[in-house]
């Protein structure tokens, strides 16, 4: 159920119980909001600071006031622009693969009646692999002299070159690995969502005589199209979170070729040294989980209402 | 529904490409896990070899126990102070009525879905400040950022699917408020709060992007070890495959006990699951 936000229907009782009950629920709240607020908002606002200012590393930590310089760098810096636009491109590459995929894969489980959970479990395993564990396995495979994958492609001759080391195929291999670890995220949902539509709906329509993709497009699209959207909101919202893959194989390159802006952001910070920019480069980021966050709890008051 | 013969030939076909592409990677890290170096740097990939133990051997004699320490405190502890947390405020928050609420709720979710990027800046210059880079410590903190939201948010969900008459008949029996919370209300959510617990322990567990930046030689987690393993010694693939199936095994298997429940903790809630 999602009605969870509005507190709506789970009050109903608490006019009878007084103020004694109120306190006992924002009792139970408060250590756990406190807590946050430490660690949300103390660094929300700190960053914000950093980001008008000049941050330096080098013999202790030292600020010293920018303006908004950092800001008009982050809106002019053509090498920052090119990694946002590498971002939008990985971004919606795999996003988009992962959701087609996954859609097609639930759909196929959802034909499947013997062995469809024992297969699901198979299907789902890539997503309990630790990111950093997809990566260097990822470099294993296609190591140009010992990995099975690069093997095949070069015995089959459909691929001969290093993959990791030339731009187009390392921003392709990358782009797989996160789809084998996240396709399965996306098969789960939506398979959720095909289990709920009723039976006697398809039947209905069966003895009408509508064949698979009439049935499909007018009465299973529209009963899983809101899971649809959940799973494509949570899918992108940790898109923008991990870099974990590239991190560990590519590490943006080669030139500047897997360079998505998480990288670009830690390389600002952790190798340039230059805090304050890097700062502004994360909230750019923090704004898109903003709006994403933004739609996600606007779905989630919708399906409360629905039900 | 009801397939014909060939449809139903096709499907299992595709289902068995679909298995094929999920599982290859998996069982080549298995399989080579268990490889000695020669059968390792063989140019053309084979199934034929004599398992040996000496990976796994050579890396709990340089030391892996430590990383392995490491880990369960660093992601064990974060785990249980996120839970313990979420379950009460969980509650009240599913329970509670106040202006504002959908604020907090707004908070709550946005912490969670905030870059992991964006979160290290701050919090390295405020852990060094603090003294708390290179320490456990600092790991369970930086690791409460996104699992106490994580495990609000969920328990939130979890509580607000129980009807509330249960408790309400068990106040009319004269249990306290809390006592309905703790006698009732929790021990039916059972199975959230361990799916919960999983999934917290998995996000930290699997982290690697707060490890490398605030970890130090004192509290470097398996995927540190792991990582450093391709980059010190070469390309030493024997030790990495065995690390990774050290890394991955519990986790596939703690996260697959709790299948069924996976779809509401994933989605924060928003889909209920088979």
């Amino acid at each position: 159920m999602a009605a969870n936000t509005t507190g709506n229907e789970a009050g109903q009782g608490s006019e009878k119980r007084g103020s004694r009950g109120i306190s006992l629920e924002m009792t139970m709240l408060l250590p756990a909001l406190i807590l946050l607020a430490i660690l949300s908002l103390f660094p929300f606002f700190y960053i914000i600071f950093m980001s008008f200012n000049t941050v330096s590393l080098i013999g202790g930590i030292s600020f010293e006031w920018a303006g908004i310089e950092n800001w008009t760098r982050l809106f002019t810096d053509s090498v920052v622009l090119g990694s946002w636009a590498r971002s939008g491109l990985y971004f919606i590459a795999t996003v988009g693969i992962e959701m087609a995929l996954g859609i097609g894969i639930a759909l196929l489980l959802n034909e499947i009646i013997a062995g469809r959970y024992a297969a699901l479990s198979l299907i789902l395993m890539p997503m309990f692999v630790a990111p950093v564990i997809v990566g260097l396995l990822g470099r294993f495979l296609t190591d140009s002299t010992y990995g099975l994958y690069a093997y095949f492609l070069n015995a089959t001759g459909l691929y001969t070159q290093d993959i990791l080391g030339t731009p187009g195929s390392a921003l392709m291999a990358v782009i797989l690995m996160d789809v084998w670890e996240w396709t399965p995220l996306i098969t789960l949902i939506v398979l959720a969502g095909l289990s709920s539509v009723p039976i006697s709906v398809l039947e209905a329509a069966n003895i009408d005589g509508a064949n698979y993709w009439q049935r499909l497009r007018h009465m299973v699209w529209p009963s899983i199209a809101g899971v649809v959207i959940v799973a494509l909101l949570i899918r992108s919202m940790d898109a923008i979170r991990y870099f974990d893959i590239i991190f560990v194989t590519t590490n943006g390159g080669p030139g500047n070729a897997t360079k998505i802006i998480p990288i670009r952001l830690y390389e600002t910070a952790f190798r340039f040294f230059d805090l304050g920019y890097a700062a502004a480069i994360g909230l750019g980021m923090l704004a898109f989980s903003i709006i994403v966050a933004n739609l996600f709890m606007r779905i989630l008051k919708n399906r409360g209402l629905a039900r | 529904m009801r397939h014909g013969t060939v449809t139903k030939v096709l499907l299992y076909v595709a289902l068995a490409v679909v298995l094929v592409w999920t599982l290859v990677p998996l069982l080549w890290m298995v399989i080579s896990s268990f490889k000695s170096p020669d059968d390792l740097l063989a140019t053309t990939p084979s199934l034929l070899f004599t398992p040996t133990l000496e990976h796994y051997g050579a890396l709990f004699q340089s030391g892996l126990w430590g990383y392995v320490q490491n880990s369960l405190l660093a992601a064990g502890i974060s785990t249980i102070i996120a839970v313990s947390l979420g379950c009460l405020a969980g509650y009240g928050l599913s329970r509670a009525k106040f202006r504002g609420k959908d604020h907090v709720a707004f908070w709550i979710i946005s912490t969670r879905m905030a870059p992991i990027a964006a979160v290290i800046l701050p919090l390295f210059i405020l852990f060094r400040y603090a003294g708390l880079l290179d320490s456990t410590l600092g790991l369970i903190i930086a690791y409460l950022t996104f699992n106490l939201p994580f495990a609000i948010w969920i328990m939130n969900s979890f509580f607000a699917d129980l009807p509330p008459s249960l408790e309400e008949a068990a106040l009319v029996e004269g249990a306290t408020r809390f006592e309905a919370f703790w006698r009732i209300a929790l021990p039916l959510t059972a199975p959230g709060i361990v799916t919960t617990a999983i999934l917290c322990l998995v996000f930290s567990w699997n982290d690697y992007a707060f490890a490398v930046t605030f970890a130090g030689p004192d509290s470097q987690t398996l995927p540190i070890a792991a990582s450093q393993l391709n980059t010190q010694t070469g390309l030493n693939w024997g030790q990495l495959t065995a690390i990774g199936t050290i890394v991955v095994a519990p986790m596939i298997l703690v996260g697959l006990a709790v299948r069924r429940y996976l779809v509401k903790g994933l989605t924060l809630g928003a889909v209920t699951g088979e």
